[in-house]
Parts: C-alpha cells; structure tokens; sequence
C-alpha cells in the first residue's frame, strides 16, 4: 500500500498544471520583490503607490519579453537597494534567518529522543502473577454479571 | 460651545482615572486580603471589579457618543470622524485607530476581570482565586493607564474643526469591520485569565492541576474567539484588499498568530498534565509565552518599529508596551525559576507510540512553528539595528518553512487519534488506521483524477483524507457509543475541530498552489474567455455619495450573473481604493478587480481575472472548528474509571488465555 | 544533571536573551546621513520624457549642458512640506549664479491639481514634471519622499539625497560638485 502511495505521489509530484500565463508571470516576479514602504508586504500583495509603481514596471518588462525573472529581480533591485528582496540571502548575518529554525528544530528533536531514551531506560514494572491472577479473576467476574443481566 | 468642547474630554478621561483607581486598588486589596487572611478585604475585590467595569463601560460610551454626535473638540473624532460616514462604519470607527482600540482592550479586560471575579465569587477567599484576581487587575491597571497617558482618546483636539476625514476607506466599505476587531479582541484578550491563574498558581505553590482544570473552558473560549477572529481577519482581507489572497504573512497578522501558535500548543499539552501529571513547566511557560505575545505584538504593530527601528523610541506608546513585556517576562520566569523544585513532577512517557508522546511531538512542531513566525517577523528589526540597513521577509520566507511543519502536523493528526493513552502495539496501530489510509488513498486519487500536481499539495490531500479518516473514525465510534453526546466533549469536539483544520489545509494547498490570473483587456459586449469562463463588459459607470466617486465595471461572468469591480476616490481623504468583485462557488471562486487608469463612460476596461479554487472551504473549515470549539466546552459523558476509553486492545485477550 | 537546577538554569537561560535582544533593540542608533548611495551613482541618468503638468513637454536629454536638480515631491508628505521654503531659496540663488542649476519636481503619486495648489500658496515657479504610473520613480528607485537627485551636465548622477533636505546641504553639495567638475 505505501508503494502505491510513493508511486502515485511521485507521479503527480512531476505532473505539470499547464502553461503559465504572462499574469501568472507577473503574479510570481511581484511574490518576491518587497514593497519598499510596507513592512514585509510583497509588491503583488501590497497596494501602497510604490508597489504599484514597481508592478507596472515588471508587467511592462514582463510584457516585453527580453529578460527573465531573475533579471528582472535583479533590476528591480539596482534601483531600490536590497530592501525589495523578499527572500533574504543566504549568506552573511541574513543566513541566520533560515539556519536557526533548522537548529531550533534539530536542538528540540533531539531533546525529545533523549528524553524518551531515558525514560525506556527505566526498568519496566512488571506484573506479578499475583496481580495477574487479581486481573483475571475481576474480569471473568465482570463476564459473568454482563452474561447475567 | 466652549463649554462642551472640555465637557466630554473630561468625563472620559475622569471615568478612565477612576477605572485606574478601581483596578488598582482592587489588586491591592487582593494581595493584602489573601496574605493577611482577612476575608473583609477581599470582599472588596469584587466592589472594586465592578468599579472597574462600570467605568470602562461608561469611557467607551463616552467615546461613542462623541463619535456618534462628531463632536470634533476630540482630537480623536477629527482623526477618525466625518459627517459623510455612514452610522455603522461611524460606531465601528471608534477602534479604527490605537486610541480607540486601547479602549476597546480596556472595556474587554474589564469585562473579563468582573466575569473572573463572579464566577470566582464563592471561592475569592482561597489564594489562589485572590491573586489570579490580583494579576488580572494589575495587568487591567496597566491599560487604563495606557488609555490615560499615551493612548488618550480623550485629548482635546485644535479649535475650530467642523468636519474630519473618517476612519481609512478601507475599513469603511465592508460589514466585517463591525465583527472582526471585537472577536478577535475577544481571544487576544482572554489569554490574559488562563495566565493569571498560571501566575497565581506560581506565586501560591499551588502548581498542581487544579487551576488548569478549573481554567480549561477559559481558554477554550479564549482560544476559539482568537482563531474565528483570525479567520475573519482573513476572510476581510480576501473581500476588500483586491490581491486575491488570505494571508500575506505581514506584521499584523503574524501578531495575531503567534498567540494563536502557542494557545494551539497548550490546549494540546494541556491533557498530558491532566492524565499524568507532566509537562508543568512547559504548561505555564507556554502561558506565559502566549500572554506576552500578545503584549509584544501589540508592541510591534502599534509603535512604527517596523517601519524603523527607530521609529518606537519617538512615539510614546513603544515604549510602554516594550518595558510591559519586559516586565511580564522577567518576573513569569523569575517566578517559574523560584518554583523549580515544585514543578518537577516524577510522571515518565511510557512509550513513544502512545497519544502523549504524540501531543509531545505536537508541541515540539507548534513551538519550532511559532519560533519560525517570531523570527522571521523581527529579524528585519535586528538586522537593521546591528548593521543599520533595511531588509525584508516576507512571504516566500514563511511558506518554505511553514509548509513542511503544516504537513508534519497533518501527518500527527493522522496517527495521534488513534492512539491510546500510554501504550500501543504496533498492530493496534494498524488495525486502527485501516479506515484511513483507505480514505487517504481515495483522496490521492481523486486529486489526481481532478488534475492536482506537485508534491506539497497531493501529500496535503492525502495527509487530509488519513486525517480526515482518523478524525471521522472516532466520531463514528463515540456516536455509536453514546448517541448525540458522542459528539460533545473534548474529545469529540476536538476531533470535529481537526476536521475544520483538515478542510482549511487542503483548501490553502489547493488555493495556494493552483490559482490562475490574466489580465483582460475588455470591449463592451465583446465576450473574452479565460480558463473555461466567459467575462463580458456591459458598461462603466459611475457612482456617487457624500464621501466617494466609485467607477465600477459591470461585468457578466458565464453570461449569468453581473459582477462590478470598482475603484472609488474618497474625496475627503483623496485615496484611491479598488474594490473586488467575488463570484463565490464551492469549487472556486472568480475574482475580478479593476485596473486603473479607467473611464466612466467608456465602453472599455482592463481587469484582472483571479481563479481561486477552493476558498470557499476555508470558511466552511472556520464554521466546523467553531462548531467543534463549542461542543468541545460542553461537558462529555463521565466515564465509568472501569470502561474502555477506546476501542478493545489485543492485552485482554493475552490474559484471558 | 540535577533536575532541580535545570529549570533555573533554563530560565535564566531565556531571560539572557530575551535581555540581550531588548537591549540590541534599544541601544541601536539610527544613521542620519541624508546623502544617499545609489547603484546609479556615476552613471548615465535614466531618460526621463514627459510633460510638465502644464502639459509642457520635457526630455532629461536635451538638459544636458546645465545641472539638473530633481525633488520628487508629494504635497501631502510632512517633510516635503517643511524642506519646500529651502528649494525656494535654492531656486533663486540659482538663478543668480553662474552655471546655475535647473530645478524640477516630480510628482509622486498626487495629483496635478494639489500639486498646482500647494506651489501656489508656497510659492516655486520651476516645472513640476507629471510622472506617469511612478515609471520615474521607479527608474531611479524612489520609493519614499522627499528626495533630491543632482545630474551633472554631462547627463551622469553624481548626488542622491533622501528625506528631508537641511538649511545649507544641497548649496554645499553642488559647489562642490560644480568645482570637481571643472578641475
């Protein structure tokens, strides 16, 4: 069953949705570029006048068709300086941003396996065979009185 | 008129001072009366809540009826009042803006510290009621004086004003602005009681479970207020804002998660505590964390630190909020440091395939969730004040890390309903998750059937069929068991909870990873076609009122229904604001917006045409989790100690031969 | 580890950060240099054709030959307000002077009529350039007002100050523009 699983996943992980419209185009170029007088907002998101202004600048070059995505990204920001790059670099004291999650989550994981590992350390209690014979004398009790009423 | 114009200001204001005073002196007469044993004392506490009460009730109703008559002496009322608001946004205009809000935090804590109270009212003599009484009028106190000082709505404002501009347009153009602050307000608000008794239980010693359980529909009400809240904040930014989405990961609104993350956390860890005792460290740290939450996103989102580092040290309300935090955090940790010895309970986690150790795993996956929330929103502030320059994150940030830690928690949905409490086989396991790995399966398959793609959404769809499964599972099986009341209680509440979590996942993979756009260029009675959808302009018109100039184009959408996105000019504050037309269906909706520069009058126009599967699931998921939140405070069936809690486990049979 | 010192040792833990990351938060000092770095520093000025909101025609290109100074300005923006008696006096001591410079306002993101308004309460007779969709803006990445360009005669950038310009600051900066210029 799991096989299965794998196989279909695999299969639509690979599937393609269609072709790309050039909205789409422009909808993925603004989803990385910050608006420079918002706070965090992208430029497809905010409606502030600085981010439409970039939108209508990255439709037209989207709309001409001679530079990719990244390039127009790039362009975007040889103007406006690296405040418009929304997804922060991965190098320099900006890294810190995507490794501490990762070392968050690792540091608490790992907490938790040792924790379990101490405490299956303890040695089991195990029941007695008096207790054992206690258990299953009170449940065929039990049977019986549901067999009587 | 020289006369009114310092009359309403100074009532206001007078009400506020003596709501500082009632809650003042209520937390002393708190603290005194518990410690020196004098049940006359604390009788006073209840005197004093009401006093409270009142004059915070009296403050806001001040403060509307300066809105109502825009009685423009308040400089509040010229910052946010008109005579061309219409009468509801007018009412809904008084926590447009921080002065305002304050007061509305002010009225709500009031209300909650005098609920506290009465239903504490038999019992104000025991120490642990008193000084939960104590916190929550201290922390009341704080905010009225807040309303006093720097967020006075009361001040006077320049003479000689006779009209203001109104509240920002966009939040006068949609009825949810009437619901979604008072809600959400509702939750952000209501932390505040399950943390007092957290810090009542600290300072008492009395950290057993007893204040976690008499607090438990507290926070549930707390909780489910925060999260309706956040989706109606959704819900509004999707109909008003015009770019389509639900949740754009700003400052704003991660303040109001990040409270939600951690309560989400504490209702889980919550039952570990009650069953076995553990966890009271984390119980009350998680408290704390989402209480102070609250105050440091109040902090972020009202001092201008976001725009600038710099800017909250010229305002003057930064500043209090920040010291605020800085107070509640250092004496929580101070206190849970104090009691250290007390909290440590000897309770162990038999087994790592058992419901706790699920409810573990969850809470390590909500704090490194809330963690990835809290970085990304203040590393911008950090950054620039150690090296001076400006950078963002933003959304690409937040989807990349939240993806992987939503599917993890799909995937604990899945397994944790079916596990026992302390112990499972490997076999009970399986025996359980037959059903829903069927309908995890059925689920992989028919998204692929309808066209889905890409790895993140189809294991969302088939993480949400097994959850799903899992989650139906045990509400069949406690139908079964006990009828209707097979629905109530927290188990089955919750399980109905997880469902509307379930349907609001897979509606965001869906929404999130397979929306269309286009821009169409329109030529009246010309027919354009998108995405299997007709979209015909008839006409441009126009539309005037006292406050704004809307052109709309009226559009037909599949040749049936007219749909009229817009653009409309406030002429006193002389914003352009675009205002989207939605056709809502249950498989997608259709979101129009129109696109400047545009002509009334003329017979062509340019929208944007947004194909949004799935939205309407998101608030259908919203309805199930309150409805599930609601059942969940219902009292469910008291068990018999004796009786299985779940479904027959192999070990009977083990014995019996 | 003895268990009854680990939570005072992770609580204190915490509060040391939590200390430590209040504390970087307010002992941060903002940076006041108004004069501004930008990658279009050095280079050829981005071309710059449209109208006055007299709807007079103009072209960056056919300055070349005088210095070129651009305020972008919005007549609600608090600073552009208070710097606006500053361009002024610029403006007329320009005028004096020889090799003086040009001044142009670009509109950002108000309109013509406001604009028209504001200058003729406050005075300003220089062409105030219409600025259609932001594209100007966006040329030069102005994203926030005030901000003051300066564009020497060969068409290069050669200053770049943002926010609120002070008493004295673009006079010393373009004399000694102009004086590098000619040596």
């Amino acid at each position: 069953m799991f096989l299965l699983v794998c196989v279909l996943l695999a299969f639509g992980a690979t599937r393609s949705g269609g072709p790309q419209t050039q909205q789409d185009r422009i909808d993925l170029v603004t989803s990385h570029l910050a608006c420079p007088t918002c706070s965090g907002e992208s430029v497809f998101v905010s409606r502030a006048s600085a981010a439409e202004a970039i939108r209508t600048e990255v439709a037209r070059q989207v709309g001409a068709g001679i530079r990719t995505d990244d390039e127009i990204i790039s362009y975007i920001e040889q103007r406006f300086g690296s405040q418009v790059l929304l997804v922060p670099r991965s190098t320099g004291l900006d890294s810190l941003v995507w490794s501490l999650p990762v070392a968050v989550l690792i540091i608490a994981l790992s907490l938790l396996v040792s924790a379990f590992a101490r405490w299956g350390r303890r040695t089991p209690i195990a029941p007695s065979t008096d207790d054992e014979t206690l258990v299953k004398n009170a449940l065929a009790e039990t049977a019986q009185d549901s067999n009587e009423s | 008129m020289l006369a009114s114009a310092g009359i309403t200001g100074t009532i206001g204001r007078a009400l506020l001072l003596v709501g500082f005073i009632g809650a003042i002196f209520g937390a002393f007469a708190a603290i005194t009366g518990v410690r020196n044993n004098e049940p006359r004392v604390i009788r006073l506490v209840s005197r004093f809540a009401v006093l409270a009460f009142a004059a915070a009730v009296g403050a806001f109703a001040v403060m509307e009826y300066a809105m109502i008559t825009r009685d423009f002496s308040l400089a509040y009322v010229q910052k946010v009042g008109s005579w061309s608001t219409p009468a509801l946004y007018n009412f809904a205009a008084v926590w447009s803006a921080l002065e305002g809000s304050i007061l509305m935090w002010v009225l709500i804590l009031s209300g909650y510290t005098l609920a506290v109270c009465f239903w504490m009212r038999k019992r104000l003599n025991e120490s642990l009621a008193a000084w939960a009484m104590a916190v929550m009028m201290i922390v009341l106190a704080f905010f009225f004086l807040v309303s006093f000082f720097p967020a006075n709505p009361f001040a006077l404002g320049a003479p000689g004003v006779l009209d203001g501009p109104g509240p920002n347009p966009l939040l006068q153009n949609h009825i949810l602005v009437m619901f979604h602050p008072p809600i959400l307000y509702l939750g952000y608000v209501g932390v505040t009681v399950p943390f007092a008794f957290a810090i009542a239980a600290l300072v008492t010693g009395r950290v057993g479970e007893g204040w976690l359980i008499a607090t438990r529909r507290w926070s549930l009400f707390a909780w489910g207020f925060l999260t309706f809240g956040i989706a109606l904040g959704s819900w509004w930014s999707y109909e008003v804002l015009g770019w389509s989405g639900v949740w754009a990961w700003d400052p704003v609104e991660n303040a109001s998660l990040l409270p939600w993350i951690t309560g989400t956390a504490y209702i889980h860890s919550v039952l570990v505590q009650e069953r076995r005792g553990m966890l009271r460290v984390w119980n009350i740290s998680l408290l704390v964390a989402t209480f102070s939450l609250t105050i440091l996103g109040t902090f972020l989102t009202r001092s201008g630190v976001l725009n600038s580092v710099h800017a909250f040290s010229e305002s003057g309300i930064g500043t209090w909020f920040l010291s605020f935090f800085a107070v509640v955090l250092v004496v929580s940790v101070f206190l849970i440091g104090w009691r250290g010895d007390k909290l440590r309970s000897p309770g162990i986690i038999d087994s790592p395939l058992s419901r706790e150790a699920a409810f573990l795993a969850n809470n390590v996956l909500f704090a490194v969730f809330a963690f990835v929330v809290l970085l990304g929103t203040v590393f911008p502030l950090i950054i620039e004040a150690l090296q001076n320059r400006q950078i963002a994150v933003g959304a690409p940030f937040f989807d990349r890390l939240t993806v992987p830690i939503g599917i993890a928690l799909l995937t604990l949905m899945s397994i944790a309903p079916v596990l026992p409490w302390r112990k499972a086989s490997a076999e009970t396991l399986q025996t359980r998750l037959f059903w829903p790995m069927w309908s995890g399966i059925a689920a992989l398959v028919a998204s692929l059937a309808l066209g889905a793609y890409g790895l993140a959404p189809l294991l969302t769809f088939t993480l949400g069929g097994v959850s799903g499964g899992a989650a139906l599972r045990q509400v069949i099986l406690a139908t079964r068991r006990q009828g209707l009341r097979g629905l109530v209680g927290r188990a089955n509440g919750g399980m109905i909870v997880h469902l509307g979590v379930i349907l609001i996942a897979v509606a965001l993979g869906a929404s999130n990873s397979y929306s269309k756009s286009q821009e169409l260029s329109l030529v009246a009675g010309v027919p354009a076609t998108f995405a299997g959808h007709s979209f015909e302009l008839t006409d441009v018109i126009e539309v005037r009122d006292d406050r704004s100039v809307s052109v709309k184009a009226r559009v037909i959408v599949d040749g049936v229904k007219t749909y009229e996105p817009a653009i409309t000019k406030y002429t006193r504050i002389g914003m352009n604001v675009g205002t989207p037309s939605v056709k809502v269906s249950l498989t997608s909706d259709i979101y129009l917006t129109l696109e400047p520069p545009v002509r009334q009058d003329s017979n062509t126009a340019r929208i944007k045409v947004f194909i949004k599967p799935m939205i309407t699931w998101l608030w259908i998921g919203t309805l199930l989790m309150a409805i599930g939140t609601f059942l969940a405070a219902f009292p469910g069936r008291r068990r018999r100690p004796t009786e299985a809690t779940s479904a027959e486990v192999l070990v009977v049979e083990k014995i019996q031969n | 580890m003895s268990s009854k010192y680990l939570v005072k040792i992770v609580s204190s833990v915490v509060a040391l950060v939590l200390v430590s990351l209040l504390w970087v938060l307010i002992i941060s000092k903002p940076n006041n240099d108004r004069v501004s770095r930008s990658t279009l520093l050095g280079q050829s000025a981005p071309s710059i054709v449209t109208a006055t909101i007299d709807d007079q025609p103009f072209d960056l290109q056919r300055r070349k030959g005088s210095w070129v100074v651009l305020n972008f300005f919005n007549s609600t923006c608090v600073p552009c307000v208070n710097e606006h008696h500053l361009l002024v006096d610029f403006a007329k001591r320009e005028a004096t002077i020889d090799n003086g410079a040009e001044l142009y306002t670009v509109v950002n993101d108000d309109s013509d009529d406001a604009v028209r308004n504001f200058f003729l309460k406050n005075g300003g007779d220089w062409a105030k350039l219409k600025d259609e969709n932001g594209a100007i803006a966006v040329a030069f990445g102005v994203a926030r007002v005030p901000e003051t360009w300066v564009i020497d005669p060969n068409g290069l950038v050669r200053l770049r100050v943002t926010g609120e310009l002070s008493e004295g600051l673009l006079e010393a900066q373009l004399d000694k523009l102009r004086e590098e210029f000619t040596s």
